[in-house]
């Protein structure tokens, strides 16, 4: 069987692809999201094969989404649209394959062949994403896109990852990883990333490592190991 | 006493000439309200030269001149404030000063006060804002006796040798005060009339004007035809009671009214010569009968002489011409001729502003076409997906949906030009929103608030379905949380206000300025109501919207 995860944000549809699903017999459904957000949390907690993901969704779309993956843990991705055909066309060829709404029987028996084809083949999918310029995170309850370049450093704790913007954090489900790959934000530390324009100062320590002070008076570590590739990144 | 009466004898001359002055064009300038520097100019000649003129009327009385030059002088005060007196004042002063005599200096000076004294008053006059009484007899009198005083205390005062002078003052002093107040106080009441003529023939033309504007006003809008020209023909020809009146179009006679009506067919090609170097030429052709004659192209018999040939053009482009005549022994008034011009000038004005109205709603229509047609397809697709994944859960509420559908298309059908109830207008609306409410399900949330009383209120079709769906599309399908959909209608004094509000606050900017087919939506209902009523727009970024529907209540 393989792990599913359906991404679409009008309940009728996901129950119906649900049931049609269910129906190849091919398919178990981890879970079910209804925006992007819902979307990025359920694919690192669950890591589905393979995700059907609706294009048109509030606030932040299908494209923008995928953006927002580990490309480590980046599932397959068959699209769904109602309209706007061509925007996934210009996609195609990169993807693996995308479904009109509502969606036939038969045309979603050739997609499962060409799934099982894929994860047959090992291959690791890769989509060419956008740049991330804003990073979905939850404050008081409230979903808040950050912009990227606000942000002064992000830092993975044990209670999940946190951006700050002006000393206050934000909690995201992204990983710092997905942060790394697609933001400016550096590496300076296995557990944080820092915006190089929001350093004000670079302290050196005894015993190789180095402490930065951000714009808002945080400090942000450098570790010994990642020390001499961030300097050269710095330009010292 | 032979002095006064050759004094008055004098100035009975000076009058005359006076009553040709103000019969003449130089006059033209004191028949305005105010008076610009120009005007003053010409003033400072002509009542110089009446200085002059009454010292060379004057009566020689021993050394010096008895005379009658403090007119020209008080009057150009009085009429043309301080510097004008003193300028004309001057004038007469300097030129009495070159002819001689003991008195000749005492003469030139006080000629120039007798003109700032006439200054004086005018100030006075303006002060009080009784601008009228400058042309008042009594004034003109008191001015000049006041002024002539004065002369007479500043001749004792300067001329020498002293015995000479008071034997002089006891001469002329009673005639020349008597002879000059009296003259100048008749001047300015033959100006006076003068002026009141010009008035009162402006009032006859403003009239006339008005009640044709009155009644030409609206029949342009019905377009440029022969039932609108002929209409127009007719209060042109009863209003002016010129001979006769024709318009045309660029090819031939749309209407003809009055002598000659026999050979001057409407629906005929133009005849005349003059027409048509109008048309040509876009300029007003005039044959005044005497040094142009007007000649009929069709009958040798035609009893016309003269006529007015002006253009109606609308964007400098001709579209026809409104004709005036008079018959061969009839003189064509120059009221006639501006009025002429003028009625043309207004048509064409009005036939402009039709085009353009026809022009923008025309406009107004196609947006409103173009906007159904871009929101159908997505919405059509969303509705039929919605529709066929509830079909297999409950069959009964998809046949609902597809009712709902095929409803709201059938309103779309509508002409736009239809005026809707608020009832309709829900009922469209709802069928749309029972539509989405089954796509979105627990994610929007509808709230109707409406005043059973307001249902008849009458709005322009298609009034509220893009409100709604500009919630809908770019408030509520662009948010994360549960979409809020208000929608309110209730009377406040003397107007309707209903309002849609949600809760997404997402696409202020875009309506802000009018867009997402808002000011459309806005002029609707600004050509339908007038300009007090239309859309309010309220929205504070990231929490709501609020579109407002203000209409005046009925009854």
């Amino acid at each position: 069987m393989i792990r599913a995860l359906i991404i679409d944000d009008e309940i009728h549809a996901r129950n119906e692809l649900e049931k049609l699903l269910d129906a190849t017999g091919a398919f178990s459904i981890v879970g079910k999201c209804a925006n992007a957000v819902e979307g990025v949390k359920a694919i690192n907690r669950l890591r589905p094969q393979v995700v059907f993901l609706d294009i048109q969704m509030p606030v932040i779309d299908g494209f923008e989404m995928l953006g927002m993956i580990d490309r480590e843990i980046m599932p397959l991705v068959v699209f769904i649209t109602a309209y706007d055909e061509y925007a996934v066309r210009a996609f195609e060829e990169k993807t693996l394959d995308y479904l009109l709404k509502p969606v036939a029987a038969e045309r979603l028996s050739v997609t499962v062949e060409k799934v099982r084809d894929h994860l047959q083949k090992r291959e690791h999918p890769a989509y060419p994403t956008p740049e991330l310029t804003r990073i979905p995170c939850v404050k008081g309850g409230n979903i808040k896109l950050v912009p990227s370049d606000a942000v002064e450093y992000a830092v993975c704790s044990p209670a999940g990852v946190h951006v700050y913007v002006a000393g206050e954090p934000y909690f995201t489900d992204l990983t710092l990883k997905a942060i790394e790959e697609r933001t400016p934000l550096t590496r300076c530390h296995r557990k944080y990333l820092v915006n190089l324009g929001a350093i004000e100062e670079i302290r050196l320590q005894e015993g190789g490592g180095a402490e930065l002070r951000t714009r808002s008076g945080a400090t942000v570590p450098v570790s010994r190991r990642l020390l001499r590739e961030f300097k050269r990144t710095v330009g010292l | 006493m032979t002095l006064v009466f050759s004094l008055l004898q004098q100035m009975s001359v000076f009058l005359v000439i006076a009553y040709l002055f103000t019969k003449s064009p130089a006059f033209r300038p004191l028949t305005g309200e105010t008076l610009p520097p120009r005007h003053k100019v010409i003033l400072y000649f002509v009542f110089s030269a009446f200085s002059i003129l009454g010292t060379y009327f004057g009566l020689p009385v021993g050394d010096a001149i008895a005379n009658t030059r403090a007119i020209g002088a008080v009057l150009a005060g009085l009429i043309g404030g301080p510097i004008l007196g003193l300028a004309v004042g001057l004038t007469g002063g300097l030129h009495r000063l070159s002819l001689g005599g003991f008195t000749a200096f005492s003469c030139g000076i006080s000629t120039t006060v007798e003109g700032l004294i006439g200054g004086l008053f005018h100030l006075y006059l303006m002060r009080r804002g009784s601008n009228r009484d400058i042309f008042n007899p009594r004034i003109a009198l008191t001015a000049t006796f006041v002024a002539e005083a004065v002369q007479m205390l500043i001749i004792l005062l300067l001329a020498r040798p002293f015995a000479d002078a008071l034997a002089l003052v006891r001469v002329i002093a009673v005639p020349m005060i008597l002879a000059n107040s009296v003259g100048a106080a008749l001047f300015i009441s033959i100006m006076r009339d003068q002026k009141g003529m010009y008035d009162k023939f402006g009032v006859i033309f403003s009239a006339k004007a008005l009640k044709i504007a009155e009644k030409t006003l609206g029949i342009m809008g019905r377009g440029f035809n022969h039932e609108t020209a002929t209409e127009i023909a007719e209060v042109i020809y009863r209003e002016t009671g010129v001979s006769a009146v024709a318009i045309t179009d660029r090819q031939e006679i749309l209407a003809y009214l009055g002598e000659g009506a026999d050979h001057h067919i409407p629906g005929n090609a133009i005849g005349s010569e003059q027409t048509r170097q109008a048309i040509r030429e876009n300029r007003v052709i005039y044959a005044d009968g005497i040094h142009e004659v007007f000649t009929c192209s069709r009958s040798p018999a035609c009893p016309l002489g003269s006529a007015l040939v002006v253009p109606l053009q609308v964007d400098n482009e001709v579209i026809g011409t409104i004709k005036l005549y008079e018959r061969k022994n009839k003189l064509f008034l120059s009221l006639n001729r501006t009025l002429g011009e003028g009625i043309a000038r207004m048509l064409s004005e009005q036939l402009l502003r039709y085009r353009y109205e026809d022009q923008k709603n025309l406009l107004l229509t196609s947006e409103l076409k173009l906007i159904q047609a871009q929101i159908n397809p997505h919405f059509l697709f969303n509705a039929l997906n919605t529709i066929s994944a509830v079909i297999s859960e409950d069959a009964s509420r998809a046949r609902d949906l597809l009712l709902h559908l095929s409803n709201l298309f059938r309103k779309n059908l509508k002409r736009t030009s239809d005026i809707s109830t608020l009832e309709e207008e829900l009922n469209h609306v709802n069928s749309y929103l029972t539509i989405e409410k089954a796509r979105f399900e627990d994610r929007l949330v509808i709230e109707q608030t409406i005043d059973p009383e307001l249902l008849e209120t009458r709005l322009p079709t298609f009034t509220l379905q893009p409100i709604i769906e500009n919630a809908i599309k770019h408030g509520v399908s662009a948010m994360f949380g549960v979409g809020i959909i208000k929608v309110t209608a209730r009377k406040n004094g003397p107007r309707v206000e209903i309002s849609i509000e949600d809760n997404a606050g997402t696409y202020c900017p875009e309506i802000k300025e009018g867009g997402l087919g808002m000011n459309i939506v806005d002029k609707r209902i600004k050509n339908l109501y007038g300009r007090q009523y239309g859309l309010v727009i309220a929205c504070e970024p990231e929490r709501r919207t609020a579109i407002t529907i203000v209409v005046p209540a009925e009854g």
